[in-house]
């Protein structure tokens, strides 16, 4: 790892100043912002970031708070644990599908101090990206080295030009319940649905996964009291059970209506550089009975347009089993 | 058994207490039982040293630049690393042509790990890519390049007449083709290969090394340090773990050794997991065409194969001659190795089995299916002798076969899910030989040492070396200390191909015997009690004929002088013996949309002669499940043969199984098996993939011919992609 500097602001302001410094152009990855570390000490093991500034959170106060309010919204700091999310019984009570995602992630030893706010603007996983020999898009190179290589792991929807998946597994999760983050930055705070903080590669910044500007910080998720008579759920499919990222995960949040679904969410994570919301499958669902063909029909409307490169074809039976699936386990809630 | 000193009994002699054979499996006290591992805390605790906890005055940590493409013209500058504050040492380990990803190219010593990793990196490579081929594919392309000067195909190797088993495919009443491949397997042993080379000048150096061969060791480490290798000494006190993968002293202790011997300091290198994944050594790949004939009536008849070897740089693996374990009445097999600009492959825990009994229990297993035949029957039917078919019905009976209704065809499926059970066996030799040299001494203060140079690959040596010795003399086992991982003590075999505990148990059983016998007549003078009526039990030494005549262990080593007394042992036929046998089968429930394979239980029957520690052996056993699991279902080396990176040289995406894949698993002891101690650990890894593969077709009708076996080809086998 190459040594850096370590800065240990106190306050948020004090962090924001201390961004600035990238606005300077080209900079972006000589100041790096340290929650958990858990994907950036990693990157920087691996010589993938080599910042010369560290920003250390940890040590800005009240940043790592879970709160559910009166009227059961919740907002959840940016530098809450994994495992504190896991572990907080009104999360599990309130809102399975997050729980389910955050007990989901990596290991107990990644979880008890990763963080929420890590998690959603982790880096991708792609075995070319995570490769120090291979100078792809995402490092500032010409070549997606996955679209003719060995893409198995990569992205069947939303691809182009680069074919990486979020990694993230909070994010699809978060999204189906229409979470908003709040980003604070020198020009102050705003907030934004999380469904837009995420960018294409053929959007944004091919170096950046997310509309995060230079000298802001993600500092909160805010998910609103879900309407009444909610269940979700998050279902995630890795290859091997323990300690893995998805090939397909499904979050999933529906409202029944007697025996009718009256409204559904549903975000795809594993097969899209942005957690991938499923718009046409949440039109098949509504106001649909909750039956096999239904599901079925989810799953097709979910994979439309899905876009297979030579070695993840299987990502789209597997895409529609797992709605399948999501769909039967909340039919039996 | 051969007795070596036997005598003929006399009236009134209960046992010949100078017989040099293991006792009645029922009189045992110690051995046979479930012995906990005597080095369990310090393990458990970490007080345990292995090569890699080693920290010594003055050492300096070192590490290896390796060659990122598979092969290329190599120039290195190496001043740049040479400048960098801390560095001590620079050497290059290659220049010029490389042959392979993942060569060592260059080693740097520097007095932190950190500043050796920053020097690696300083060091200028000019890579001049050359043309490679790192797969079968490549290798064997018209117009490949020549990985070896002799090109990428070795000399073919025919067992069996090609004529007549093409005939009797022909003439055969179901037949079946099929191709079946293996990947690349890593060792992934938990501690990396590296040592600890202590050499400060002067005519005596000590390596810590992390090895599964105590005395593979010094003499080449004497060789690179100018030394003889009777002034080197190896320690190896514990290992973490290899599979195969170490012997001698290999690239990486041969650059630790120059190292030292340039500064005449200390050197530590373990290898990072990338080198390892490297350099290292791994499993070969295989690719098995084979074509195979059955009657109706359930015979194997005929077997043509085309069997490829991929072991890299060299040939790779594949046992025996002819078809692998079941009888075939006319089999031709052809064996050739393919090259490639990869890592030699080394042995691996049973080198070439698992990827024949992959090929053989697929192929097996399709014909019975496609007869119509129970699989655990046409099984029965093919394989030779009484010992497959009784510890096929156990592994069958406890895995729950009788009641399970997919017999002969897969089952329908319940919601998109499959429940399935499928079954293989293995062989192994296992005997053991010459080589060792036990000491046992007794101490007047009553203690007992028992010294051999061995290494614990793992398997819970120290354990059974202390045990036999306490068995002997009657004591409980934590009344002896074991002494082993040195070579100053006795010489001891390299641990390869399950030898080591047949070679190494007679010879601690022939030192505690003479041991024995030796304080036996020290004793009969004191206790006025002839040697012969002497007996050793429960901590006591007593005269069988009036057991009241008797003196405690302590009371007892106290007639003995200020040297205690000690005794040799070397090995002694009769007590070990050769050839297991092993039967496993797994149960596996499918979900058929998703291609999720969850193995739900996998059980084994394993011979191996005399158990000397039930618990270990059980443990082993375990062992050799779980590895075939991962490399049934998760791993594989993944080389972009276009770039020539390799992509997965990490635990990350190099997916090993964890705890959470781990099923129910029963390791039952073949306890019918009455001979004496035999090796088995390596039988154990070669059928469990095989059995998960064939229960994942039991269960849902998709047979995988390619490992590991991800749920993409699950999907892909049930025709649900593209």
């Amino acid at each position: 790892m190459k040594a850096f500097t370590l800065a240990n602001p106190s306050t948020l302001d004090q962090a924001i100043g201390i961004l600035a410094a990238r606005r300077e152009r080209g900079a972006h990855g000589r100041v790096q912002v340290l929650a958990g570390g858990q994907d950036l000490l990693t990157e920087m093991k691996e010589h993938l970031a080599e910042p010369e500034v560290l920003v250390n959170l940890k040590g800005i106060g009240g940043l790592d708070r879970i709160e559910i309010d009166a009227a059961g919204a919740l907002s959840i700091g940016a530098l809450a644990t994994l495992s504190a999310l896991e572990e907080n019984e009104g999360v599990r009570a309130r809102f399975p599908i997050l729980h389910e995602a955050a007990r989901s992630i990596g290991s107990p030893q990644i979880r008890s101090v990763g963080t929420v706010g890590g998690n959603l603007c982790q880096r991708p996983r792609c075995w070319y990206y995570r490769s120090e020999h291979a100078k792809c898009l995402k490092k500032g190179g010409t070549e997606c080295f996955s679209y003719g290589g060995l893409n198995k792991y990569n992205a069947i929807l939303g691809g182009g030009p680069s074919y990486i998946v979020h990694p993230s597994d909070l994010a699809p999760a978060l999204v189906a319940l229409d979470a908003q983050v709040v980003l604070r930055g020198s020009a102050g705070e705003r907030t934004l649905a999380l469904e837009r903080f995420f960018t294409l590669p053929s959007e944004g910044s091919i170096l950046r996964e997310n509309v995060l500007a230079d000298d802001e910080l993600l500092v909160r998720v805010i998910v609103p009291a879900p309407a009444p008579g909610m269940r979700s759920t998050y279902l995630k499919f890795k290859e091997r059970g323990s300690f893995d990222f998805a090939l397909v995960a499904v979050a999933l949040a529906l409202w029944p209506d007697g025996g009718k679904i009256a409204r559904a969410r549903l975000v795809l994570g594993g097969v899209a550089p942005v957690p991938w919301r499923c718009a046409g499958a949440e039109t098949a669902l509504a106001a649909k009975t909750m039956d096999e063909s239904v599901w079925k029909a989810a799953g097709e409307a979910a994979l439309q347009g899905a876009e297979p490169l030579g070695h993840n074809a299987y990502k789209v039976p597997l895409a529609k089993g797992l709605i399948f699936r999501a769909l039967q386990s909340l039919s039996r809630a | 058994m051969a007795a070596r000193k036997s005598r003929r009994k006399e009236a009134g002699d209960v046992e010949a207490v100078s017989e040099l054979a293991w006792p009645p499996r029922g009189d045992l006290a110690v051995l046979n039982h479930d012995l906990r591992r005597v080095d369990g805390p310090a393990k458990i605790s970490g007080r345990a040293r292995y090569t890699h906890d080693v920290r010594l005055p003055g050492m300096v940590y070192a590490r290896v630049l390796t060659c990122p493409i598979p092969r290329a013209e190599v120039t290195l500058d190496l001043e740049p690393a040479r400048k960098i504050p801390g560095v001590e040492a620079v050497i290059a380990l290659a220049e010029g042509g490389t042959k392979w990803l993942g060569q060592p190219l260059a080693a740097v010593a520097a007095s932190t790990p950190e500043i050796a990793e920053d020097g690696i990196r300083a060091i200028r490579v000019k890579l001049e890519p050359k043309p490679w081929a790192v797969d079968r594919a490549q290798a064997t392309a018209e117009d490949a390049p020549k990985v070896l000067k002799d090109g990428n195909l070795s000399k073919e190797n025919t067992s069996g007449d090609e004529t007549e088993a093409r005939a009797a495919l022909t003439s055969a009443d179901q037949s079946v083709e099929a191709t079946y491949t293996l990947p690349v397997q890593h060792h992934v042993c938990l501690e990396t290969h590296g040592v600890v080379v202590d050499y400060r000048g002067g005519d005596e150096a000590t390596v810590y090394c992390s090895t599964q061969g105590t005395f593979t060791v010094p003499e080449s480490a004497a060789r690179e340090l100018g030394l003889k290798a009777s002034q080197v000494t190896t320690i190896v006190e514990h290992m973490g773990g290899g599979f195969g993968s170490k012997f001698d002293l290999g690239t990486e202790g041969a650059a630790a050794c120059r190292l030292a011997k340039a500064l005449g300091k200390p050197v530590h290198l373990m290898f990072s997991r990338a080198d390892e994944f490297g350099a290292a050594g791994n499993r070969s790949g295989s690719r098995q065409v084979l074509h195979g004939g059955a009657s109706q009536d359930g015979r194997l008849v005929a077997l043509v194969g085309d069997i490829e070897k991929l072991g890299g740089l060299q040939g790779g693996s594949f046992p025996g001659r002819g078809p692998y374990i079941y009888s075939v009445e006319k089999s031709f097999l052809r064996v050739r190795s393919v090259y490639t600009n990869t890592d030699v492959a080394r042995a691996m825990r049973a080198p070439g089995h698992p990827q024949a009994s992959f090929g053989m229990e697929s192929l097996v297993d399709e014909l019975a299916y496609a007869i119509g035949m129970d699989p655990l029957e046409f099984r029965k039917k093919n394989l030779k002798g009484p010992v497959y078919a009784r510890q096929l019905d156990a592994v069958a009976r406890e895995i729950g076969w009788a009641q399970h209704p997919n017999k002969v065809a897969p089952g329908a499926l319940k919601d998109g899910m499959g429940v399935g059970i499928g079954f293989a066996v293995s062989t192994w030799g296992g005997g053991g030989g010459e080589g060792c040299e036990v000491d046992v001494r007794i101490d007047r203060d009553g203690g007992v040492t028992a010294s051999v140079g061995t290494q614990d690959l793992g398997t819970g040596t120290r354990t059974y070396v202390a045990a036999i010795v306490a068995e002997e003399l009657g004591l409980p086992i934590e009344s002896v200390t074991a002494r082993i991982g040195d070579s100053r003590l006795g010489r001891a075999t390299p641990s390869g191909g399950s030898t080591t505990t047949a070679s190494l148990a007679p010879a601690v059983k022939d030192a505690a015997y003479k041991a024995r016998t030796l304080f036996a007549e020290r004793l009969s003078r004191a206790m006025d009690v002839p040697a012969e009526r002497l007996r050793f039990s429960s901590g006591r030494i007593a005269d069988e004929r009036d057991p009241k005549r008797a003196l405690s262990w302590k009371q007892a080593c106290g007639e003995l002088g200020g040297d205690g007394l000690s005794a040799r042992g070397t090995f002694q036929p009769g007590l070990s013996s050769n050839g297991v046998h092993g039967a496993q089968a797994a149960k596996v429930r499918v979900d058929t949309l998703t291609g999720r394979v969850q193995v739900l239980k996998m059980a084994a029957m394993q011979d191996c002669g005399l158990p000397l520690n039930r618990m270990a052996i059980r443990s082993q056993i375990q062992g050799g499940m779980v590895q075939a699991l991962s490399y049934g279902l998760l791993e594989e080396r993944v080389i972009d043969s276009v770039s020539g990176w390799a992509l997965n040289a990490n635990l990350e995406d190099y997916k090993v199984a964890h705890a959470s894949e781990i099923p129910e698993m029963v390791a039952l002891i073949d306890d019918e098996d009455t001979r004496p101690v035999i090796g088995f650990s390596e039988a154990a890894v070669i059928p469990g993939h095989g059995a998960i593969a064939n229960a994942v077709y039991n269960a849902c009708g998709a047979r995988v011919r390619d490992l590991p076996l991800t749920p993409d080809k699950v999907l892909a086998a049930l025709g649900r992609v593209g």
